[in-house]
């Protein structure tokens, strides 16, 4: 990610999140995590933004909003999905007026024309602020991803596969980083 | 004259319908044709009660009818009452009640909106939750609606992106009107609350809100999809800076359905996670207040207090946030709070409320706080009786209303619980409030822990009847939350509605805003702490020139 080696401008997009991630969006800008030591700042405007937090599992209500806003934010763009709700709908992934996450939202996008930006998952209900910060981080490129399994939503695949990969059992079980070329993942990123 | 007690109220009651006493709960059914208006003004005004929420219950499958409960509060009476309104679901209407009672305006439109009953003479009878692209006639509540049909949305999306920034969302305009896009977004949610203010000058003439952008169906997927012991997770997911009070309130709902009793144990838990959620809460709500007051210093010592606080909540129950101790009849075996802990919890509690004290009060005596605070944003006692604000708000006001003593649950029952009320009604009475609050929970934590017993964690909870009632009320950080439950079959609810406290007090911010000068708008939206950054967004229409351009509070603080 050489585009942003420098301070990640970010902007806060609620689409209907109960508050415990945006709340923990902010105690990482808090004394304790101060994010802003490392160049990342909380703007107002999606025009100002690099990057998007994007929190809550997209409600009806807020989809024209949140595509509004998405497209508002100038190119080249990154999404950081922050919570389960974000990621994949959470709870609330079935209900008759959520969208169910930021995947529903793509769907949207696609049959609007509009290609996705690069997205970056942090799961958690919600996540600490540690983790949203190592979620910047690794945009940024500062943090190599400690995924030990890449094919992570993809068990047929897996399945199909039938020999025993060695080499990625040995990193899954004593906790060695992959090469970010393993890591290369259609969605998920998994954070241990 | 005011009845004396029960008997007396029921003799009073029969005037209007027939009033039926079960435990706490005071049904007032068959209410004589136009007598409604009477009753109401007479629960509301004169009984020295409020009016708290109405429920829309589709009960079809068990009577034939759909139903409306307005729930009305008498705390001296120690009941709830609820008055029953039957409608036929061939001809769904019935009278409404917000001519008499302000209150009630949202709740009967939420009604509307989700079983289709409609009120007679309501003032405004606007869609209010659903989003503007819904299908008219399609109403999610009924129980022949199933909880996970994604209707199609329109193609008010693409028609959205086809046109140029500036023109969709300030679509209302007309010749007096005229559009002025200020930075090329602002429909963008920090927090999806909207408020539009109409200005004169500087000075607020009027506010118009519309929010409601996280309705995210949360009963009916509890109704649906989940059983009695996975809906506290659910509840506490409806706000994440106070959901341990919601996944509470809910239990003790359906425990009050249920006739279960809570072990004592489990309730001195509840109560010990409730006031370190509260303590949490008001930090939170402190440094904001601050931050909006321009002292940003003052936020971030706020904030770095708070981080004390979410560390012990983490220590004792794993989590930040979202503590999930909560089952229906009791607390999780692994939330005990063992000796340990106690001293864990009693240190830290002792340090922050040295370091509290450290710079708290300083902050607050500033002449430069006081100026800001002081006469600003008032709401009077009256106004505040006439839209049934609660908690920290309703105490500012001079109403001494509050769940822990008047109605005790959890702990609260063999505890004192100090209650600050102060009368001037200002942000500044707010502020005071909210600062005692803080001091009164850390003390009363350590008083729980004192005594706290030894007894079982949760009850016995195999069989649940059906077709219970059960209200359960607690006093969350921001006011009573208020959690109706109807028990069904299949180890699941027929009906739950939790209505939380800035339901009813955001109805009193277009008062609270009138005549104030635009750059204490901010302020005054968060001063009744409405769950955080709402005021992010409002849309400014200046009278006088007709102009309307967005507005954040970045720009009136000097960004973030």
């Amino acid at each position: 990610m050489k585009l942003y080696r420098r301070s990640l401008w970010v902007f806060h997009l609620n689409s209907g999140s109960c508050n415990g991630c945006d709340i923990e969006i902010l105690n990482a800008l808090a004394p304790r995590q101060d994010a802003e030591r490392l160049g990342v700042k909380l703007v107002g405007s999606p025009r100002h933004a690099d990057a998007i937090l994007f929190t809550g599992p997209v409600t009806r209500e807020a989809l024209p909003s949140v595509v509004r806003a998405i497209q508002a934010v100038p190119e080249p763009k990154i999404v950081l999905a922050v919570g389960a709700c974000a990621c994949g709908g959470g709870i609330w992934h079935d209900s008759y007026c959520v969208l169910g996450g930021i995947q529903g939202l793509y769907r949207v996008l696609k049959s609007m024309g509009i290609t996705p930006p690069k997205t970056f998952f942090v799961p958690g209900c919600p996540p600490k602020p540690e983790a949203i910060i190592q979620g910047i981080l690794l945009a940024r490129g500062l943090v190599r991803q400690k995924q030990v399994r890449s094919e992570y939503y993809e068990e047929q695949a897996l399945a199909e596969k039938a020999e025993v990969d060695l080499h990625r059992l040995f990193h899954k079980y004593f906790w060695v980083r992959v090469p970010p070329e393993a890591a290369r993942v259609k969605y998920g990123v998994a954070y241990y | 004259m005011r009845p004396r007690n029960k008997c007396e109220l029921m003799t009073n009651l029969r005037r209007f319908g027939e009033p039926r006493l079960r435990g706490k709960y005071l049904f007032i059914s068959r209410i004589k044709s136009g007598r409604l208006k009477d009753l109401v003004d007479y629960l509301h005004w004169r009984l020295g009660g409020y009016y708290s929420t109405s429920i829309g219950v589709d009960e079809r499958p068990l009577d034939g009818y759909f139903h409306v409960y307005h729930v009305f509060v008498l705390e001296k009476y120690g009941v709830y009452v609820l008055v029953d309104l039957p409608a036929n679901p061939g001809h769904p209407v019935v009278e409404s009640i917000t001519p008499i009672v302000p209150a009630a305006n949202w709740a009967e439109r939420e009604i509307m909106d989700f079983i289709g009953i409609k009120f007679r003479a309501h003032p405004e009878p606007h869609r209010l939750i659903l989003p503007d692209d819904w299908p008219d006639n399609v109403y999610p509540l009924r129980k022949d609606f199933p909880y996970d049909e994604k209707l199609p949305t329109s193609d008010k999306i693409a028609k959205l992106v086809r046109e140029s920034p500036s023109d969709t969302w300030i679509a209302e305009d007309s010749e007096d009107h005229t559009a002025i896009p200020v930075g090329p977004y602002h429909p963008a949610l920090h927090e999806p609350e909207y408020f539009e203010l109409f200005v004169e000058g500087e000075k607020i003439v009027d506010a118009r809100y519309k929010g409601f952008m996280v309705h995210r169906g949360i009963e009916k997927i509890a109704e649906s999809r989940l059983t009695y012991n996975q809906v506290p997770f659910i509840a506490e997911r409806i706000c994440g800076i106070c959901g341990f009070t919601h996944s509470t309130a809910y239990c003790q709902a359906v425990e009050e359905a249920a006739r279960i009793d809570v072990p004592e144990r489990a309730e001195y838990i509840r109560s010990i996670l409730l006031e370190i959620e509260r303590i949490h809460s008001h930090f939170l709500w402190m440094g904001v207040a601050f931050h909006l007051l321009g002292y940003d210093t003052g936020f971030m010592i706020m904030w770095r207090l708070r981080e004390s606080i979410m560390d012990l909540a983490e220590k004792l129950t794993g989590s930040r946030k979202m503590y999930g101790a909560n089952i229906v009849g009791g607390i999780r075996d692994k939330w005990d709070i063992k000796e340990e802990k106690v001293a864990l919890i009693n240190d830290t509690l002792g340090k922050i409320r040295e370091e509290y004290l450290k710079y708290v009060p300083k902050i607050i005596s500033m002449e430069e706080i006081k100026k800001r605070t002081r006469g600003v944003g008032i709401l009077s006692r009256s106004d505040a009786r006439k839209y049934s604000v609660l908690g920290p708000h309703a105490r500012a006001s001079g109403i001494n209303t509050d769940v822990r003593r008047y109605r005790p649950y959890a702990a609260y029952k063999y505890v004192d619980v100090e209650i600050p009320v102060e009368d001037d009604g200002d942000i500044y009475a707010r502020i005071i409030i909210r600062h005692e609050e803080i001091i009164a929970s850390i003390d009363l934590i350590h008083r729980l822990l004192d005594n706290i017993p030894r007894t079982h964690l949760h009850a016995d909870t195999d069989y649940i009847p059906e077709r219970r009632y059960g209200i359960g009320c607690t006093e969350a950080p921001r006011g009573e939350d208020l959690h109706f439950v109807i028990t069904g079959k299949d180890n699941k609810l027929y009906r739950w509605r939790p209505r939380a406290p800035t339901y009813n007090n955001l109805l009193s911010v277009p008062t609270m805003l009138r005549g104030e000068h635009l750059a204490d708008a901010p302020i005054i939206i968060a001063s009744i702490d409405p769950c955080f950054s709402c005021t992010d967004h409002i849309v400014v229409v200046d009278l006088r020139s007709g102009r309307r351009r967005p507005l954040r509070t970045g720009g009136l603080v000097g960004g973030r």
